[in-house]
């Protein structure tokens, strides 16, 4: 249904390259609006396989708004409509027939705040597996329980406490077993909106080498107010201002020479 | 002329402006405090001359005074049929079995003295031999001392309501019958003990036999529909009105309504369960199924209301979450929203049904105010409920009524505690913050 020969025959406003050779998702022309009130304009850009891109840019230009699109969290809100196409592997997420529930497996999400639900860390880990049917057998869901909490790095501060409540953590464990939560599902694409923003340092920092660890394997879009955190973890860095996208591109490229003047004016710290 | 040009305070001057307003400030707070104590105060001494009031009276009530009395059980005047059934023993003269013992022991001279002292002993001598020779029918042909309770009037006396120093003419008792009773005391024949009735026997026009069994499993059974009526109703709507409803005029007068209907006054459901209920559907009045449905009428808005209120406390974090991992609407509601919000609703719902439970007026309107000797065996038995029977005791004359209203009072007191207890360990329970 798509027309593939035109993908990249787009006219855009921002500035670097915004095509990827190997795109997992193509966003083309995405406009979101609350109501009236449009918070999202005309932005395109290409999410390759297994990179971390990190959106930056000051608060309310709408990043967390257009990584909410991406795996239709804006769904929950009454008022917010979304134009303009959005391919996952070529298949248009917003189209009729496409049903969220497999859409949110594969694109996992991990939340500003941490938010386990109130159960066992085990429980925790498991409901996505179990919901979606992964696993057959209780040996099969305690492995992948095992292997996620393993991948989230928390298998060791936990195994011996698997249920006592998930919510008894500290915050970045919190963190960390949503990010178990969510890759337990074996998801493709991990959003994440500014996961590190309710953590002390240390915390954060355990969350970035958990970041960089799960760059391997998944793509990574995730949301930061930290620009020094974007250009740690990222491959590529995107800017938002005022619900635009104003410039992508590798984050060296970003952080030493930006093209624009805003980008330039905001990472050097002038406005934001 | 003062000048009152807008000028920059100096910070003394600003201290001492503040400093002054302070000590007005410390009074209005103490002002307000001494409001408050007062305020509990009047509720609390409010609260304890109800709780004394009804205690003094309602405790006496449920002890009664009892006569013992040796009765020779005659096989064949018992049990004419010989076959021990209850229509044979119904047929026996038991009660002449009971004043004939007791003539033996107080040896009433003439027609007037007999006809006095048959007023001694409850009318309900008779089913209670009966009973006994139904459950054990060796004692048949024997000899055994049985306690019946007095009759009302008697017990008024033996409590001292009714004065030995009234003139004989304006008392309920002549003298007669108070010789009589001195003579049985003198026997240590009279004894003062808990009730057999009251929590056991059923409504009665004769007090000292009434009791409040069949008002309470009246009132247990119509809760028990209100109930199934009502929380999946409430709670269904709830969720709906909360999760899945648009937002637009037609829910919006929804909800205004459903506000409205908590704040009708509940006689008016009372009429449209008269109305609807039996007028249209024809259903029998007085049961319990009839009053539960007009009963969860009445609660349906407070479980809405609730449940609703404790939906919304759930946080959209749990939610995000839920969604986030690619669970459906219905299991996000299903595994997160209600279980977390179980506590509040069924809080809402106790509240609710307490209220129903305390509720007079709507059961008038279908017909469960009946005199109803029966215990309802089911809730299409006709029976009434613990208020309407409190409401009709306090109608009633005679005198042992108004101890056993009060008596009935705190066992509905009672009743309500132990269901705001359960709605207090139900939260407690279930709101194990994780």
């Amino acid at each position: 249904m798509v027309i593939n020969s035109n993908i990249n025959n787009v006219k855009t406003k921002t500035i670097g390259e915004i095509f990827s050779k190997d795109p997992k998702i193509i966003c083309r022309h995405v406009d979101v609006f609350y109501g009236d009130k449009q918070a999202i304009k005309d932005v395109s850009i290409d999410i390759s396989s297994r990179e971390i891109i990190s959106f930056i840019g000051p608060s309310g230009c709408g990043k967390s708004t257009f990584l909410r699109c991406l795996n239709r969290m804006n769904d929950t809100i009454d008022t917010c409509k979304v134009k303009g196409t959005i391919l996952l592997d070529k298949d248009d997420i917003y189209d009729e027939k496409i049903d969220v529930v497999p859409l949110r497996a594969k694109i996992g999400m991990v939340f500003q705040k941490p938010n386990p639900f109130p159960k066992s860390i085990y429980e925790n880990v498991a409901y996505g597996p179990r919901i979606h049917g992964l696993s057959s057998s209780k040996e099969e869901l305690d492995f992948i329980v095992e292997n996620s909490l393993k991948d989230s790095g928390l298998w060791q501060e936990v195994k011996d406490r698997l249920n006592s409540p998930g919510t008894g953590l500290s915050g970045g464990q919190q963190q960390r077993l949503c990010i178990a939560r969510a890759i337990a599902v074996s998801p493709e694409i991990i959003l994440m909106d500014e996961p590190c923003s309710a953590l002390d340092p240390i915390a954060t920092a355990k969350i970035e080498e958990l970041i960089n660890q799960l760059g391997k394997n998944y793509s990574i879009v995730i949301v930061t107010h930290s620009m020094q955190q974007a250009a740690r973890i990222s491959q590529r860095t995107a800017y938002f201002h005022l619900g635009e996208l104003i410039e992508v591109g590798e984050t060296k490229k970003i952080f030493t020479r930006p093209k624009d003047k805003q980008t330039e004016a905001y990472i050097s710290g002038r406005i934001g | 002329m003062n000048n009152n040009k807008p000028k920059i305070l100096t910070a003394n001057e600003a201290s001492k402006i503040v400093e002054s307003s302070v000590i007005k400030r410390r009074k209005k707070d103490a002002r307000l405090k001494t409001y408050g104590r007062i305020a509990i105060g009047l509720a609390v001494s409010f609260l304890i001359f109800l709780f004394v009031s009804i205690f003094s009276k309602g405790i006496p009530g449920f002890f009664q005074y009892y006569v013992t009395l040796d009765v020779y059980l005659d096989r064949d005047r018992l049990d004419p049929k010989g076959d021990l059934s209850p229509v044979s023993l119904y047929n026996g003269d038991a009660r002449s079995i009971v004043i004939e013992s007791l003539y033996k022991v107080i040896n009433p001279k003439g027609r007037k003295e007999k006809k006095a002292a048959k007023k001694i002993i409850s009318t309900n001598a008779d089913v209670r031999i009966s009973k006994m020779v139904l459950d054990d029918p060796n004692i048949l042909g024997k000899t055994i001392p049985i306690t019946f309770a007095v009759d009302d009037d008697i017990d008024s006396f033996l409590r001292g309501y009714i004065k030995r120093d009234t003139p004989s003419s304006e008392r309920r008792i002549n003298d007669t019958v108070i010789k009589f009773v001195d003579k049985l005391s003198a026997e240590n024949r009279i004894s003062y003990k808990f009730s057999d009735y009251i929590l056991t026997g059923s409504a009665s026009r004769s007090p000292e036999i009434a009791g409040i069994k069949g008002a309470f499993i009246g009132s247990m059974l119509t809760l028990a529909v209100c109930f199934i009526i009502a929380f999946p109703l409430g709670v269904a709507t709830a969720v709906y009105l909360e999760e899945f409803a648009p937002k637009n005029r037609i829910t919006e007068i929804i909800e205004v309504n459903i506000n409205n209907l908590a704040a009708v006054p509940s006689v008016v459901f009372g009429i449209l369960g008269l109305a609807i209920f039996i007028g249209i559907f024809g259903m029998p009045r007085s049961i319990p199924l009839l009053g539960g449905m007009v009963l969860a009428l009445m609660t349906l808005p407070t479980i809405i209301i609730s449940s609703r209120a404790a939906i919304r406390a759930v946080p959209p974090s749990i939610k995000d979450a839920a969604y986030g991992i690619g669970a459906s609407k219905l299991q996000t509601i299903f595994h997160h929203v209600l279980p977390l919000a179980m506590p509040g609703m069924l809080t809402g719902t106790i509240i609710g049904m307490a209220q129903a439970l305390g509720e007079t007026a709507p059961l008038l309107m279908i017909g469960m105010v009946a005199f109803i000797v029966d215990i309802p065996g089911g809730v299409t038995d006709p029976g009434t409920v613990l208020p309407v029977q409190i409401f009709m005791w306090a109608d009633f004359a005679e005198r042992m009524f108004i101890q056993k209203t009060s008596s009935a009072i705190i066992v509905l007191l009672v009743f309500l505690i132990f269901m705001n207890a359960a709605a207090v360990i139900l939260r407690k329970k279930l709101e194990r913050r994780w």
